[in-house]
């Protein structure tokens, strides 16, 4: 899988006002996709990339782990399940939780350089 | 040097082997009439032939065997000496005492001369056992190098009649003596050898291909019940971690996964229930969706992108995109869905294998 470019986190998750739910020590994204459907996720997501979702579902993990995701951020505030966050550090997931609005939170990445 | 125990296990062997060593697949006689070891080798090419052509594949190794072994690996090694001085009689004593047919005279160690029992036996019939040696040696001597090949040992055996012949080294040298019976031993003890270890090979290559046919194959099952959310991806990982430790491409591992983990949804939201089945082999994945109803009203539809029937709660959690059924079928090398209203429906899709940084 060739990468275009890898864009470091502590920038992005302070232009978002992001916390982070799991380590986030190492984690590098190589770009960014919103979507709320899985199977839209699953079909067009790249590796590598911060998935913005509203959804703290456990169907999540299994959708960003077999796309390779590295890091979801939920929004509006929302957060998942302890024992989700538990398995998301099993499959070395990143999760992130932002106040921001869905739409906000794109406008903000975007301005980070996060493309 | 043949000794006289070894003499009547050597004489069956070489009954056997006779044929093995002078019916090469190459003859000895037209390249041994250069005398020249190299273009001897230069043949080797037309045994490996004969040798892949695989008949006779005993005999084929006696023939390889006698091109690659050499005059100094089967040759005795030092050899029983004496100097022109001793007496024919001395003579007679060592053979007996050692069980030799013939024995090589060095003066100041330089080959002078041989005996062979067959000069003894006449010097007895001829009442001078008691004479010096260098009266009645043999002083024409033919010696073989011990850098020859076995077959063209074979060949000057052949040629002079002789029985035996001593072996120099490339400093002219006496190293050793050789004689046919030496050949055959050591033909034998390198064909016994190689005949072990082609029977410890083959062992091994059948004991590997067994365990890994039995590797290759693997089926997972899963029952999938109608509304469990929270099981869905659980056949498509173990999918997955298969394909991994196999070194499956990262692609095509995702592609498989995707087509399990919808197929696996689409069970769960809309069907009351069915099983899902992934058969992973060295070259495929075939993942098989049964479920048992209530069936595709209209499969054209259920394939349009964006089309969905899923109801809310499905909705809520992130299903029903209506991206399902083209995700399976853009995943997937094969794809296949039947259904009918009230019975259910059936879904297969196959995706080729490529191990990781193999491109097609």
């Amino acid at each position: 899988m060739k990468l275009k470019s890898v864009t470091k986190l502590p920038s992005i998750l302070s232009a978002v006002e992001a916390c982070p739910l799991t380590d986030p020590t190492g984690t590098e994204l190589t770009g960014c996709y919103i979507s709320d459907l899985l199977s839209d996720v699953l079909a067009n997501a790249q590796p590598g990339v911060l998935w913005v979702t509203i959804h703290t579902h456990r169907n999540i993990l299994s959708v960003a782990s077999m796309k390779d995701i590295a890091a979801i951020l939920f929004t509006c505030g929302r957060k998942p399940e302890a024992a989700i966050v538990a398995e998301a550090v099993e499959k070395g997931i990143l999760l992130l939780s932002t106040p921001l609005s869905t739409y906000e939170t794109a406008g903000k990445l975007w301005k980070a350089g996060l493309r | 040097m043949q000794h006289a125990g070894n003499a009547k296990r050597v004489k069956s062997m070489r009954a056997r082997l006779a044929d093995a060593v002078r019916r090469p697949a190459i003859t000895p006689k037209k390249t041994l009439k250069t005398g020249n070891f190299e273009e001897l080798t230069a043949h080797a090419p037309a045994v490996e032939k004969a040798l892949n052509a695989g008949e006779k594949r005993q005999v084929s190794f006696a023939q390889v065997l006698v091109f690659e072994l050499r005059v100094r690996n089967a040759m005795t090694s030092p050899p029983i000496t004496a100097t022109p001085a001793d007496t024919l009689r001395s003579i007679q004593h060592l053979m007996k005492a050692h069980r030799i047919s013939g024995v090589p005279i060095l003066a100041n160690g330089v080959l002078v001369g041989i005996v062979s029992i067959e000069d003894i036996i006449t010097a007895l019939d001829g009442g001078y056992i008691n004479d010096p040696v260098e009266k009645w040696m043999s002083r024409k001597i033919v010696t073989l190098r011990d850098h020859f090949s076995l077959v063209r040992a074979v060949a000057e055996f052949d040629r002079h009649g002789y029985g035996r012949f001593p072996v120099l080294d490339a400093n002219n040298r006496l190293v050793g003596i050789i004689t046919p019976g030496d050949i055959t031993v050591c033909l034998m003890h390198h064909l016994e050898r190689r005949a072990e270890e082609a029977i410890v090979k083959e062992a091994a290559l059948v004991a590997a291909r067994t365990t890994d046919e039995k590797a290759q194959r693997i089926v997972i099952n899963a029952d999938v019940k109608s509304g469990d959310f929270e099981s869905a991806g659980k056949l498509s990982q173990r999918m997955r971690e298969v394909l991994r430790a196999r070194g499956v491409a990262p692609d095509v591992r995702r592609r498989a996964a995707i087509i399990a983990y919808e197929a696996e949804t689409n069970i769960i939201i809309h069907s009351l229930g069915g099983r899902i089945t992934a058969s992973i082999n060295s070259k495929q994945v075939r993942i098989k969706a049964v479920d048992s109803g209530p069936g595709i009203e209209n499969i054209d539809l259920a394939m349009r992108e964006g089309w969905s029937t899923a109801g809310p709660l499905a909705r809520e959690l992130g299903f029903g995109a209506g991206m399902g059924l083209p995700n399976i079928k853009r995943c997937a090398d094969k794809f296949s869905i039947q259904s009918e209203l009230g019975s259910g429906t059936q879904l297969q899709a196959t995706v080729f294998l490529r191990k990781a940084g193999v491109t097609l």
